[in-house]
């Protein structure tokens, strides 16, 4: 945390370095937090402007105890709902594009594929802030703590959220296997 | 506590512990009165966490920190200007006029981040040439079009990236331009690195040189208009000192070394990584691109090194004469 308050506030400063490692540290994170929330088709190029407005933004920012993890979050949030508002599209997730670890046997590409597919649309039947907690906890990798910063809720609320998130999540898959 | 709370604490209490690496067994042996209730909520979690072990592609990701970079280039005001000692006498109150006029506009800073499908994108090329205008050495305007070369590629992904091929040749064809310029200054460079001493202070003070490429060079480089060109003098080198590299120089010219390297790597990498997703109409175009690319990096390169040699070769030359002077 230190060290990030440090690449923050060069960065800050117009130290590129320095942002050009926050982006590294953050990207495959937002990327992830980006394809749950819109699905993969359009999550590139919503990445990409996360950046691009942080970026611009970078001078605005002040630590006082909000993580930059939590304000990069909040950036991709709002990118997220802009494109959900003036798109309208519906979350499509091709079977072709894909871009798993260093996954090159077709079958278990396939498979992975098709987790992602089922988690997006599973995370489709929980409430906006249930989905945003799965988003953030587990695309975004975020404490407790630095979800609640993004959610500006208190850590007892996020654990709650947590929970009755991931219990709806199981109900959700359990009746999508049943079918 | 009530029994929510108290599941939601223990819930997350694993989850931390499974993500450090433990397994849920380890975990639920804390918690035995609560296992039954934990332990599909903890799968279910897991599952989803490996659902979410995705990658952005390796070829988006590329792209993407490129084009990145290119912003961050653009978003950083130019600090730590070089000192200029060997520009003409009307260089400062020309540059100070135009930093103003560039620094005062709105619509300049706006254009310098536009694309080519954008209504200023026409400022953005017209504020390069001014920059151009202003930068009055030979390094320092080759190191110039090299970062221009660069945001003409991050152009070219930009606009394969929003499917707009419309502008690629068009682009195409002012990186081919940029990097020309870059070979034949850094052949004007070192056919001067090779002048004799003498001959060489006093053409580097005039406006034109004779060696073709008609800029206003002096030796140091400048790269942006700034209120502190006013700061240094304009004076007149010595004789003495205009036949020796100054550290100034060396340093433009290792620079601008660098920066030919790394982008003799990259762009061409950009490029072919972009030919997939160009319509047929626009490869030809791209296809030149990449060898010119590859063909004028490695000129400009062979020509600065070129002059490297010669300059190693009038050390030595210097130091036979120490050694006449010392059989003398």
């Amino acid at each position: 945390m230190q060290e990030e308050q440090s690449l923050t506030h060069r960065a800050r400063e117009g130290d590129k370095e320095a942002f050009a490692q926050l982006y590294e540290n953050y990207f495959d994170k937002i990327y992830r937090y980006v394809v749950l929330k819109i699905g993969k088709a359009d999550a590139e190029d919503v990445t990409q402007q996360v950046f691009i407005k942080a970026l611009q933004a970078i001078a605005s920012f002040k630590w006082k105890g909000i993580p930059f993890s939590a304000w990069l979050f909040r950036i991709a949030h709002n990118q997220v709902v802009d494109y959900l508002r003036k798109e309208k599209k519906m979350v499509k997730v091709p079977l072709n594009e894909s871009s798993s670890r260093s996954d090159s046997d077709p079958q278990q590409m396939a498979e992975r594929s098709l987790d992602i597919e089922r988690l997006i649309s599973a995370t489709r039947q929980l409430t906006r802030a249930q989905r945003e907690v799965i988003g953030l906890r587990f695309a975004g990798e975020l404490s407790i703590a630095e979800t609640a910063r993004v959610m500006s809720k208190s850590e007892g609320a996020i654990k709650a959220l947590q929970h009755s998130a991931i219990a709806a999540l199981r109900k959700t898959m359990s009746e999508d296997q049943k079918q | 506590m009530n029994r929510d709370k108290e599941l939601a604490n223990i819930l997350n209490d694993c989850l931390e512990r499974l993500l450090r690496g433990e397994t849920i067994e380890q975990c639920l042996q804390d918690y035995p009165q609560y296992a039954g209730e934990i332990e599909p909520l903890l799968q279910t979690a897991m599952a989803a966490k490996k659902a979410l072990a995705i990658q952005p592609g390796v070829e988006f990701k590329a792209r993407a920190r490129y084009q990145f970079q290119s912003m961050l280039k653009e978003a950083k005001p130019r600090r730590g200007l070089p000192v200029l000692s060997w520009q003409p006498r009307w260089a400062p109150a020309l540059a100070i006029g135009l930093a103003f006029l560039l620094a005062g506009s709105g619509t300049v800073a706006a254009a310098g981040n536009s694309m080519p499908d954008s209504p200023l994108y026409p400022v953005k090329l017209a504020t390069e040439q001014a920059q151009l205008g202003l930068t009055f050495s030979d390094i320092g305007k080759a190191k110039l079009y090299v970062e221009l070369a660069d945001k003409r590629v991050a152009e070219i992904a930009y606009m394969v990236n929003q499917g707009k091929p419309e502008e690629i040749e068009a682009t195409v064809q002012r990186l081919n331009n940029h990097l020309s310029m870059v070979v034949s200054l850094s052949l004007v460079e070192g056919a001067a690195a090779g002048e004799p001493p003498a001959a060489e202070a006093a053409p580097r003070l005039m406006p034109a040189p004779a060696a073709g490429v008609a800029e206003a060079p002096t030796p140091q480089p400048v790269e942006a208009p700034a209120p502190q060109l006013a700061e240094t003098p304009a004076a007149e080198p010595a004789p003495e000192e205009a036949a020796k590299e100054l550290p100034e120089q060396a340093e433009a010219k290792a620079k601008l070394k660098e920066l030919l390297k790394q982008n003799k790597n990259i762009h061409p990498a950009v490029l072919r990584a972009l030919l997939d997703e160009v319509p047929d109409s626009a490869k030809p175009a791209l296809l030149q691109a990449i060898a010119d690319a590859e063909d004028n990096y490695q000129k400009a390169l062979d020509a600065l090194d070129e002059e490297d040699d010669d300059d190693e070769g009038k050390k030595h030359h210097g130091d036979d004469d120490e050694d006449d002077e010392e059989d003398d």
